[in-house]
């Protein structure tokens, strides 16, 4: 019989002994007897919880986080934020618009498209960004999108010319399936280099022109500076495409589209606030930001993305005055969809890929790219 | 009806030049007594005695844009603009007619963004040409004087005059000279005394347009920088935003402008300057779109305050200290030092 081991006798079991009240061991310091000292005195000044306590370090670290975070990088650009808010909504006293618009020979400014090809049953709308003479892709993506002739509508760009392999071939096959198309810089460049051609007859040879060709003309001397890749590419185009170019506008209205309300294409943007007519075609063809003080537009891209102003203003106007706006030009910022601006050029030239917009008959935008190969850098 | 009656009245009496008999083909001076029959003038009055020997146009003792040989005193306000539109338009219509190649540029740039006319307070026009054209007139039409029939002007505001001074119907024959400067074949911008390469001159009032030639810049081409031009006046520019020129309207003329006009007067006058609705005393009334003074001074406006850095340095180097905005009447000084 093992030993039994009972160190205090009586008839008391071990288990007796150990203190049975909670309040005597369990208790929290969160509680209030915690502190009770037996003369009733309380302890004051170490009231905070040891858990606490623990992780205070912690919490100013975080705090810390937050302050410094604010501070560096979330402070100024709620401030900057702020500032362009306030600027966008500032009208400025003098501003863009007010001059009368330039006006050039043998450039149409504004053009509406006819209202038939607008989206209806079976019948959509294909905006197509920057093709720079990138044929096959053009093809390849209107297959893409089951383009139908005759039924659906190719509005492109403007840059359907220049820097990739087959410029004539875009604009013979534009012509051919009766696309439209808005004057972009680079069919701006080489139609005026077109026209001085024209006025001089003979141009001076450039670098990749016969030099033993007679050099007898008065004032050439523009030629002599000027860029003998778009007077290379001039050349190429048929009269017949020459005069397709001519016919391009500067702005096409699209007008009214069911579900989506009014749009205009555009090469590169437009100012809001200033009427389609008032524009000024140099930058509609080239702008990239909008100077905010001035709402002078701009090529560079020193000041407010000119896309983002004119969102911002948009959503300030009645439902029925908003305006959206499909454009290219800006291979570098790429395809940049928002609610009332649509960049289409993802940069199909340099490797990118072409970008098509699909409008259907109930206002529904739908994307489509194909892979480019590459021309340029 | 504006454009009908200048169409008509723009109208070459004598294109026919009267190749005056000055043989000798070198830097032949101008002097007073080779232009009697031209000039109205008695005395001298250009600044000629105080200019050093090597230089070649003399502006007036009395105000830097007037021509000392042809003028002794500065026109009204009316009458330089009436003036002024007409010298433009007789100056284009000569070019046109013989194919040289020239457009417009600083001051005139920017009226022409404004509203396609002169702005109401410059006192000069300006154009460029191309090397090929100055060499051009310099070899067939230096010292060639053009007659044209322009509006009569009437500084009354009487029943037939329009606003801008000029009688209904009435003409009047104006001889116009245009005068090349010789040192224009010495491309160097050392040469600070012979900027300007060539004028065109209104005979009975003094006031000319200053005719400057677009270089290409053969120290930087050497250095292969391609496609930078300058004038001798310092002011540079990419070929790319000069050329391909650009067909407009100024004046009720046909006019070519630069490619990149815009960019080219922000550069030069800053970015305000083609917003900014306020210069010189006039607001632009984009009702009208014209510019219209604020304050109506009787006093010929001699300010010469448009152009602050001619002949300095190169504007592109410099951010915009160069707005002229509203200019005190009080502080105009006539024929100030901006002589170039």
């Amino acid at each position: 019989m093992p030993p039994r081991y009972y160190h205090d006798t009586g008839d008391r079991h071990l288990i007796d002994l150990i203190p049975s009240s909670p309040t005597d061991l369990y208790v929290s310091d969160e509680d209030e007897t915690f502190y009770a000292k037996e003369d009733g005195a309380y302890i004051t000044t170490n009231r905070v919880p040891r858990r606490i306590q623990r992780h205070i370090p912690i919490y100013l670290f975080l705090l810390l986080t937050l302050w410094v975070s604010w501070r560096t990088i979330l402070g100024p650009r709620y401030a900057a934020h702020r500032q362009l808010i306030k600027e966008m909504d500032t009208v400025p006293q003098s501003q863009y618009g007010a001059n009368m618009r330039p006006e050039f020979k043998d450039m149409i400014m504004v053009q509406k498209l006819d209202t038939k090809l607008l989206p209806q049953e079976h019948h959509r709308l294909v905006f197509v960004g920057d093709v720079h003479g990138c044929i096959d892709e053009l093809k390849a993506l209107l297959e893409q999108v089951d383009f139908r002739e005759g039924k659906d509508h190719l509005v492109l760009l403007g840059d359907i010319i220049s820097k990739g392999p087959d410029s004539p071939g875009v604009v013979s096959f534009a012509k051919k399936i009766g696309a439209s198309c808005v004057r972009g810089n680079h069919e701006d460049k080489v139609l005026l280099s077109i026209a001085e051609m024209e006025a001089r007859h003979e141009p001076l040879p450039g670098p990749n022109e016969d030099p033993s060709r007679s050099v007898d003309n008065l004032d050439e001397e523009s030629f002599s500076q000027g860029d003998y890749k778009t007077r290379k590419l001039a050349k190429q185009f048929s009269k017949g495409e020459i005069e397709w170019l001519r016919t391009l506008p500067v702005i096409l209205h699209i007008g009214q589209v069911n579900g989506v309300g009014d749009m205009v294409a555009v090469h590169a943007g437009l100012v809001p606030g200033v009427p389609l007519d008032r524009q000024d075609p140099f930058q509609v063809m080239n702008m990239r930001t909008i100077n905010l003080k001035t709402r002078m537009p701009s090529e560079t891209r020193d000041h407010t993305p000119w896309e983002q102003f004119w969102n911002h203003q948009q959503k300030k106007q009645k439902k029925s005055d908003r305006t959206t706006v499909v454009y290219g030009h800006d291979r570098k910022r790429g395809l940049s969809i928002e609610k009332y601006s649509k960049g289409l050029d993802s940069g199909c030239v340099s490797g990118g890929r072409l970008t098509a917009m699909v409008i259907d008959k109930d206002g529904k935008e739908k994307f489509v790219h194909v892979k480019c190969k590459g021309y340029v850098d | 009806m504006r454009f009908r009656l200048l169409n008509l009245n723009v109208v070459i009496l004598a294109l026919s030049q009267i190749a005056h008999a000055i043989p000798a083909p070198r830097a032949r001076d101008d002097s007073f007594e080779n232009l009697r029959g031209l000039t109205r003038l008695q005395i001298d009055r250009s600044g000629k005695e105080g200019d050093p020997p090597d230089k070649y146009f003399h502006e007036s003792v009395f105000h830097p844009h007037y021509d000392g040989r042809f003028a002794n005193k500065v026109q009204s306000y009316n009458s330089r603009i009436h003036a002024l539109t007409h010298l433009i338009r007789t100056y284009l219509s000569f070019t046109h007619s013989i194919g040289a190649e020239t457009w417009i540029m600083h001051g005139s740039l920017l009226g022409w963004y404004w509203n396609r006319r002169i702005m109401p307070w410059d006192s000069d026009v300006d154009v460029q040409v191309s090397e090929r054209s100055i060499q051009f007139l310099a070899d067939y039409y230096n010292m060639t004087v053009h007659t044209f029939n322009v509006p009569s002007f009437s500084e009354e505001g009487n029943g037939e005059v329009d606003g801008n001074g000029e009688r209904e119907g009435e003409l009047e024959s104006r001889n116009y000279m245009l005068e090349i400067n010789p040192h224009w074949t010495n491309p160097s911008v050392e040469d600070t005394l012979n900027v300007i390469d060539a004028r065109w001159i209104d005979l009975s009032t003094g006031l000319f347009i200053d005719i400057t030639t677009l270089r290409r810049e053969r120290t930087a081409e050497k250095e292969g920088l391609q496609g930078t031009m300058m004038c001798k006046d310092k002011h540079h520019y990419k070929a790319d935003d000069v050329f391909p020129l650009r067909d407009s309207v100024f004046e009720g003329m046909p006019v070519k402008v630069p490619y990149a006009y815009g960019s080219l007067l922000e550069e030069e006058y800053g970015i305000d300057c083609l917003t900014n609705t306020l210069y010189e005393g006039h607001r632009f009334d984009p009702e009208a779109l014209a510019w219209k003074r604020v304050t109506d001074h009787e006093s010929p406006r001699t300010s010469p305050g448009w152009y602050p850095d001619r002949g300095r340095k190169p504007s592109r180097f410099r951010q915009s200290t160069k707005k002229p905005g509203l200019k005190d009447e009080g502080h105009a000084v006539p024929g100030s030092s901006l002589s170039f």
